[in-house]
């Protein structure tokens, strides 16, 4: 098993918002949504991940409805609200400019000083 | 879904929390089953991944941001069970507290209606402004003044003027005297009040004097005299003999700018001279509103947007400060010869006449420090019981410590048990404070008419408020340390049931006995201080006031109102004088132009006509002008000389009669008062007259600006026959009971005239009880409430007491068992109880010192530090103390040793 990395703090709220924004989805989904595309690297511990849903719903990012799924139980959907979605694109345009500032700091001490 | 929402649907969320958990192990788990686990393996595996279901439902609770009132729902709900669980101790603690907070609420309704409540009615009370000369002695501007500053000031929207007097309301059948005023037309407009009906005064009537007999009535004053009679707008009615036109009735509620004399009427300014009432001294070809001597006059302004008071304050005092320099009338020619000529500028916030506002300062303080010193002695009462009660919920509090509660958490549930004591004691407590209010307003100064004395104690939403956070407040301080303590984890003995732990390390200075010597300090403090009033009622009653009130009915006239002439105005007093001596009952009757201890003062420089004076160095004199008998109806001895009689006319030679204090300040060199009999001297201000003194008077104590306890003032009295004065009042001396000749004074005034009203119809008693007032109200308010606070302090110690003994129950059997005797055990517990009352009486002594100075100015015969209301008041601290720990101790003696033994 390939070592996992702890989520840096704060990020858990932007990826389950964008996980939601895909459609409508269940807490478990939510879950193996996130285990499944960040390729096992990302250890999301599924004790913080209802309180984060429940913290982004009391705070009108997420809305929750209850529905039947197709195997004929009612399970919590979660979606996001408009203030959700701006609130997504804002973070995401902060994550990338975060990101690419890091990765250029990281790539100018590979080069040495130049 | 809403905040409020999410808190009252919490059984749906909480359903709904576990239905989502489970939901996610169900999935979880069949997705493991189909990677090939066990079921059971399975089930294991999803809930590891999870976490452990209570604490991440926890966590989920604290996301959703209402856990603080859900706790605090729970933490009240919790606290009402307890609570109801000890009726007994809740109901010692609600009353209590009841008394501590019913008594601050009580006060605080009174300090708000005599001090901070804004003028009711108007628009926007705060933007109005009163202009005063000096320390706020109430009418200190003249009419040309006020023009002045109407005109030049930039930083007023308006200004407006008023001032007060007595007027004469009749008809045939009816007549009274009431409180009128005196206002420029403006004076509505400026406080943005629109009349019930009718109109106010229009910018004409300002203008012409005597043109405008127009008058707006009080709506009371309306309601109770015209019984609401709407058609009466138009019509006409009769003020001092004259017809004035009734324009418009003023909205209800408002009772003019000074509060707490309630003006019944208001006319425009400029009918002034037209209503007969001006200065006596300034004589009737003055017009007051052309004399800026004349300096008695209000002004109320509305300061313009933006523009603050200290800004007003400048720009106003420069305009003052021009007119100062261009009056060149020497001070004594004014009417107030006020020393500070400064403008001040106040808000206009409860009671604005200048004496009575000062009295009121000085008793709310009073009673306000009284108050809290209550409410702090039942705080330390409750903050016992609750540390004892503390100490039988240990192993509940260990208990929860146990759980995993933590200890912030136990902190907060005791406090919300306290708030919830505090808010049911404070509740009682309005309820409590109606009571007490009305004891209190039995003790209003008891002003004669037209001086209705009205305040407005119906509770408004400031006092709840001040309740309300005062319960909060005193939760916490009666709350937080027992809490503290309570919630201290010391988990195991507590769970092992040592009942004694504490017990057998028994501090002496432990937080419950430094509670017990604070209760007993203030109590003592404050009984020291209702002490000291009571001396000082018990001197005034004995003191030599030179004058003998008793068996005397006063009464008085303004006959100026009623359009007499000097001649016609003679001739009722003397005719009323010979009428009242002829009644049945009556031994003497007299006149005079003052009454004692009255509400008027006049007084007058006297110089020996032999001798030029420095105009700084002449004696002022009271200047009483009285008729013969005088000195026997009112009982001041005539020590020398001879009385007036009927040869002293307006056409004999003047003369006077002085008080000894008078004598001998104008001619030091005499050695005995009858020297001064024959002596020349001048009297009065701008035109003195020269008499010949014939008696000489016994001091008497007569002037209430003096009051009774300082020493009396110099005195002249002239005969009335050669002084007429048409603003006098009549003195009867009777066998009996002087209130029996009420009806007769006004069968024998209507008599000679039905439409003339008598003012002040009372016993010359009660008009001196005025002076003593303070002292009187003092000593009964502190008398309440100080023995409150010391049975509050008895049932403290006498709880402590019986705690520590509860306590020792075994250490007493033990030494009983080994042969102690009854008395000693008595005295162990005494001795112990002593100790703590001796350190709270010698804190509470120094208390009383440092606090009985600030009484000071209430006080006369008796000095601040009077070591018998000291001494007395320590004896009867420390006998209550000895009782309250003789019953716990008396109950320790019967215990049987061998159950004490056992009894772990």
């Amino acid at each position: 098993m390939k070592p996992k990395s702890d989520l840096p703090q704060g990020t858990l709220d932007l990826l389950i918002l964008k996980v939601v924004a895909l459609g409508p989805i269940h807490g478990y989904a939510v879950a193996q949504r996130l285990e499944q595309v960040s390729r096992g690297v990302v250890q999301v511990p599924q004790g913080s991940l209802y309180p984060a849903l429940h913290r982004l719903e009391n705070r009108g990012l997420l809305a929750a409805d209850w529905k039947v799924t197709e195997t004929g139980r009612e399970a919590k959907f979660y979606r996001v609200t408009r203030k959700g979605q701006a609130q997504l694109e804002v973070e995401t345009a902060g994550w990338q400019r975060l990101t690419q500032a890091v990765s250029l700091i990281l790539k100018m001490s590979e080069g040495g000083a130049t | 879904m809403t905040w409020w929402g999410r808190l009252f649907h919490r059984r749906l969320h909480e359903e709904q929390l576990e239905k989502e958990l489970r939901h996610h192990l169900d999935l979880h788990t069949s997705d493991l089953i189909s990677q090939g686990y066990s079921p059971e393996e399975a089930q294991r595996q999803a809930r590891l991944a999870l976490g452990g279901p209570e604490q991440v439902k926890e966590r989920c609770r604290d996301a959703r941001g209402t856990r603080w009132l859900e706790e605090l729902l729970q933490d009240l709900r919790f606290g009402v069970r307890m609570l109801l669980k000890s009726p007994g101790f809740t109901l010692v603690v609600v009353a209590t507290l009841a008394l501590g907070i019913g008594a601050n609420t009580a006060i605080f309704g009174l300090v708000d209606a005599l001090l901070l409540r804004p003028l009711p009615v108007v628009k926007a009370p705060g933007e109005l402004v009163l202009l005063m000369r000096g320390n706020g002695q109430g009418t200190t501007l003249s009419y040309p003044d006020f023009t002045v500053l109407r005109e030049r000031n930039e930083v007023l929207s308006d200004l407006a003027l008023y001032t007060q007097a007595p007027i004469s309301f009749g008809n045939n059948v009816h007549s009274e005297i009431v409180l009128g005023a005196m206002v420029s037309a403006n004076y509505f407009d400026v406080l943005g009040i629109q009349p019930s009906f009718g109109r106010t005064f229009l910018p004409e009537e300002d203008r012409t004097p005597g043109a405008h007999p127009v008058v707006v009535l009080n709506h009371s004053f309306w309601q109770s005299r015209f019984n609401s009679d709407r058609t009466l707008v138009g019509q006409t009615i009769v003020l001092n003999s004259r017809r004035f036109t009734v324009v418009g009735i003023a909205p209800p509620g408002f009772d003019g700018e000074s509060a707490p004399m309630k003006v019944s009427l208001w006319i425009p300014v400029m009918m002034m001279s037209a209503m007969r009432w001006e200065p006596t001294e300034l004589g009737t070809q003055h017009d007051p509103l052309s004399n800026r001597q004349y300096e008695n006059f209000g002004a109320i302004g509305r300061l313009k947007q933006g523009v603050s008071l200290t800004q007003a304050q400048v720009a106003l005092e420069t305009i003052n400060r021009q007119l100062e320099q261009s009056d060149h009338s020497p001070p004594e020619r004014r009417l107030n010869p006020n020393n500070d000529r400064s403008l001040q500028l106040i808000s206009p916030q409860g009671i604005l006449i200048g004496p009575i506002r000062e009295m009121a300062v000085t008793s709310s303080r009073l009673a306000g420090a009284t108050v809290v010193t209550v409410l702090l002695i039942a705080c330390a009462n409750v903050a016992n019981l609750l540390m004892a009660r503390g100490t039988r919920r240990r192993k509940e509090v260990a208990v929860r410590l146990a759980m995993g509660a933590t200890r912030w958490r136990l902190i907060r549930q005791l406090l919300t048990e306290s708030v919830l004591l505090a808010l049911v004691g404070a509740t009682a407590g309005v309820f409590l404070s109606y009571w007490i209010n009305q004891l209190l307003m039995a003790f209003k100064p008891p002003f004669p008419p037209p001086f209705t004395f009205t305040l407005d104690l119906s509770f408004d939403i400031r006092t709840f408020a001040f309740t309300f956070l005062l319960a909060i407040v005193t939760a916490v301080i009666f709350g937080l340390v027992p809490a503290l303590q309570t919630s201290k984890p010391d988990v195991l003995p507590a769970l092992k049931d040592e009942s004694n732990a504490e017990g057998q390390r028994v501090r002496w200075l432990n937080l419950r006995n430094a509670l017990v010597v604070t209760q007993v300090a203030l109590s003592l403090a404050l009984l020291i201080s209702t002490g000291l009033f009571l001396r000082t009622l018990r001197y005034a009653r004995q003191i030599d006031l030179g004058f003998k009130p008793d068996h005397v009915l006063g009464v008085s006239f303004n006959l100026r109102l009623q359009g007499y002439n000097e001649s016609k105005g003679r001739e009722f007093y003397r005719q009323i004088v010979e009428r009242l001596e002829r009644t049945p009952g009556v031994q003497t009757a007299t006149v005079t132009n003052l009454l004692p201890l009255g509400f008027m003062w006049l007084s007058a420089p006297v110089v020996p006509e032999e001798r030029e004076v420095q105009a700084n160095e002449r004696i002022f004199a009271g200047d009483v002008c009285v008729g013969s008998k005088y000195f026997e109806t009112i009982g001041t001895p005539l020590l020398r000389g001879r009385d007036f009689s009927a040869q002293d006319t307006i056409n004999s030679p003047q003369v006077a009669i002085v008080s000894e204090k008078l004598a001998r300040s104008l001619w030091p060199e005499i050695k005995e008062p009858g020297e001064a009999l024959g002596k020349r001297l001048r009297v009065g201000r701008a035109n003195p007259i020269v008499c010949e003194v014939i008696g000489v008077a016994k001091d008497s104590r007569n002037n209430i600006f003096n009051r009774i306890d300082r020493e009396p003032e110099p005195t002249i009295y002239r005969p009335f026959a050669q002084n007429y004065s048409a603003l006098a009042s009549l003195l009867v001396r009777t066998d009996g009971d002087p209130r029996d000749l009420i009806s007769d004074v006004r069968r024998e005034v209507a008599a000679l005239d039905e439409n003339l009203p008598p003012q002040d119809l009372q016993p010359l008693s009660e008009t001196v009880s005025l002076a003593s007032w303070s002292a009187r109200t003092g000593a009964v308010v502190l008398g309440v409430f100080g023995l409150l606070g010391l049975v509050l302090a008895a049932i403290g110690i006498y709880g402590v007491m019986s705690y520590s003994v509860s306590r020792r129950t075994r250490e007493i059997g033990l030494r009983m068992a080994l042969g102690a005797e009854t008395r000693d055990v008595i005295k162990l517990i005494i001795k112990q109880g002593m100790g703590l009352t001796l350190i709270g009486a010698m804190l509470g002594v120094m208390l009383a010192v440092a606090v009985t100075r600030l009484l000071t100015s209430l006080l006369y015969g008796v000095t601040a530090t009077d070591p018998v209301t000291f001494a007395a008041v320590v004896l009867f601290v420390i006998s209550v103390a000895v009782l309250a720990c003789y019953l716990p101790a008396r109950r320790a003696t019967r215990v049987d040793p061998m159950t004490a033994l056992r009894c772990e």
